[in-house]
């Protein structure tokens, strides 16, 4: 029978989790003139929509890439598309 | 570059952390700004971080190597109790106050290496065995980018919700010690324990266990009546099992990465019942059965997700008036006034079980009601499956006023299950079942006590809802 002035030791309950290797930044570009930057949206467009208009009105010289679903996740850029892609931008409307 | 919510930050740091990139920037958008205004507030700044120079800190390279002690705690048993309690506050503009860290909120039976040793008695499965799945199973969990439920495979390992980490026999024993629960309950928590245990999010996302076969009697799980309510020593720790690995093995806490509104009934304290095979009526499969497991084989099914949860609408009464002498406000819907039963109940339930709800149901029905559907004409439960799945058709211009079918059609940019056609093709006469893909998306438990009522919680999916058998954890 356990005494309450006993000392235990007790079990780690939590979960185990993976090591991680640390990914730096991309590089930041030096203006977005000229730049393919992609828009990257998930899950129900509430804010994207006006967004994605104000990106293409106020940013003319950029040349926008837009890559939508309705899912919770956003759909990564195919290995294609990340040769000529400058930049990324996610939204995640949920 | 991230676009979120401020409610989301430690969910996203989470979630950055575990990707390998904690230092990844964010801007907020908000919840109730008009979407105009709302831009406005963080355009710029969003741009800009695309321009703004690396600090050193955002250009830091090396490997997180998280503390992860076997031993979390020595002391005393009430320094124990203080420490398992702890809190901690979350950044969620939404919430208001503190978090437990290890626990529900309650207190907890402090796992000591003896206890949790005594605990491991309750099965033949080796300490550090890491729970991998015991057969192939379709999840709970949809693929996220593809919408597609995921199938775990015979073998893999469980990674749990939300943030995917990995946990061994001894970790769920000793939640199985902090949660209450007994040696011969492990085998349960184990089945349990291969599902992952999500949780969700938004709404009031509920989770519950069911089990089916011998081991309900075994331990002695209440499926009779009041068998959601406290009191039963088998059904109240096992439920709790289940939280307490969500929040523990999966990381799954409340104003993190565990968003729901409300919160639900189901997941406070958490949610064990059972079938009552030995009240099914002839023909009737148990659900271990449904799920190709034979009658004398003991599983768990594990349900999770939305928001639904609400009784038939109709007084015991009224249902004995009904069966009894045709009489009553059911017996004048279903024109069978002065006839006595048996009569289909589901008929006067039917016409609003799809009012604001896509998808099948799970239907807990006492054992009377099942009985007098097996006397009216339902010999299988799979008749009933097929009877409510043809109910619930309507045409395509009603269903695309529905909000739930944006989503699941992706954006009305799928495929039509039942026609193999393109959304966009098919004419608004054209008859979409409403009450999920298949007739089997709806659920028949019988269960619970002696007044006449029935129970309707959210539908499976298919015969591919998550079930596990409890006897490969003996």
């Amino acid at each position: 029978m356990a005494k309450n002035d006993a000392v235990y030791k007790y079990l780690n309950p939590v979960g185990i989790k993976e090591s991680v290797d640390i990914i730096p930044l991309a590089p930041r570009l030096d203006s977005l003139d000229g730049k393919e930057i992609w828009f990257s949206i998930c899950g129900e467009p509430d804010v994207t929509i006006p967004l994605e208009k104000q990106l293409k009105n106020n940013y003319p010289n950029v040349n926008w890439k837009v890559k939508k679903t309705y899912q919770t996740s956003p759909i990564p850029l195919s290995d294609e598309e990340m040769k000529t892609c400058n930049a990324l931008i996610q939204a995640v409307a949920w | 570059m991230v676009v979120d919510f401020p409610d989301l930050v430690d969910m996203v740091q989470d979630y950055a952390l575990a990707s390998g990139i904690p230092n990844i920037r964010t801007v907020h958008s908000s919840r109730t700004l008009p979407g105009p205004a709302d831009v406005d507030s963080f355009i710029e700044p969003m741009v800009e971080a695309l321009i703004r120079p690396l600090t050193a800190k955002e250009k830091e390279t090396g490997r997180w190597e998280p503390t992860q002690p076997r031993i979390l705690f020595e002391g005393t048993l009430p320094e124990a109790q203080k420490f398992y309690q702890q809190t901690r506050k979350v950044s969620s503009p939404l919430l208001h106050g503190s978090v437990c860290v290890y626990t529900d909120g309650l207190p907890i039976i402090a796992p000591t290496e003896e206890l949790v040793r005594e605990m491991l008695t309750g099965t033949s499965h080796k300490p550090d065995e890491l729970i991998t799945r015991q057969s192939s199973v379709i999840l709970t969990q949809r693929d996220t980018t593809l919408g597609e439920w995921i199938k775990g495979e015979k073998g893999e390992v469980a990674h749990f919700q939300s943030m995917g980490w990995t946990a061994t026999v001894e970790k769920v024993a000793t939640i199985a010690v902090m949660s209450g629960c007994k040696p011969e309950h492990l085998p349960v928590v184990l089945a349990i324990s291969e599902s992952e245990c999500p949780t969700g999010t938004a709404g009031i996302a509920s989770q519950w266990v069911c089990a089916s076969g011998p081991i309900v009697k075994e331990i002695g799980i209440n499926c009779e009546q009041g068998m959601f309510d406290p009191g039963n020593p088998a059904n109240m720790p096992i439920g709790r099992a289940y939280q307490l690995m969500a929040l523990n093995l999966g990381g799954a806490m409340v104003g993190v990465n565990r968003l729901n509104n409300f919160g639900s009934p189901f997941n406070s304290g958490g949610t064990l019942f059972a079938e009552n095979m030995d009240a099914l009526p002839p023909g009737w499969k148990g659900l271990n059965e449904e799920y190709g497991f034979k009658k004398d084989e003991s599983i768990v099914m594990v349900i999770t997700g939305g928001s639904l949860l609400k009784t038939g609408s109709f007084p015991s009464g009224g249902y004995r008036a009904l069966q009894k002498s045709g009489h009553g406000g059911i017996a004048r819907r279903l024109g069978v006034k002065g006839v006595p039963g048996p009569h289909n109940l589901l008929e006067y339930v039917a016409p609003g079980l799809w009012v604001g709800h896509e998808g099948g149901y799970t239907i807990i029905m006492i054992p009377v009601i099942a009985h007098d559907l097996y006397e009216y004409g339902f010999k299988t439960k799979d008749e009933i499956y097929q009877w409510l799945w043809k109910q619930s058709f309507e045409p395509l211009k009603d269903y695309k006023l529905r909000a739930g079918p944006d989503l699941s059609t992706n954006g009305w940019m799928g495929i039509e299950r039942t026609s193999g056609k393109h959304w966009k093709e098919l004419p608004d006469d054209y008859m979409v079942p409403v009450g999920g893909n298949n007739p089997t998306d709806n659920c028949i438990i019988v269960a619970g006590g002696p007044s006449e009522h029935i129970l309707l919680l959210n539908g499976r999916r298919g015969l591919t809802s998550s079930v596990y058998s409890v006897d490969a954890w003996r």
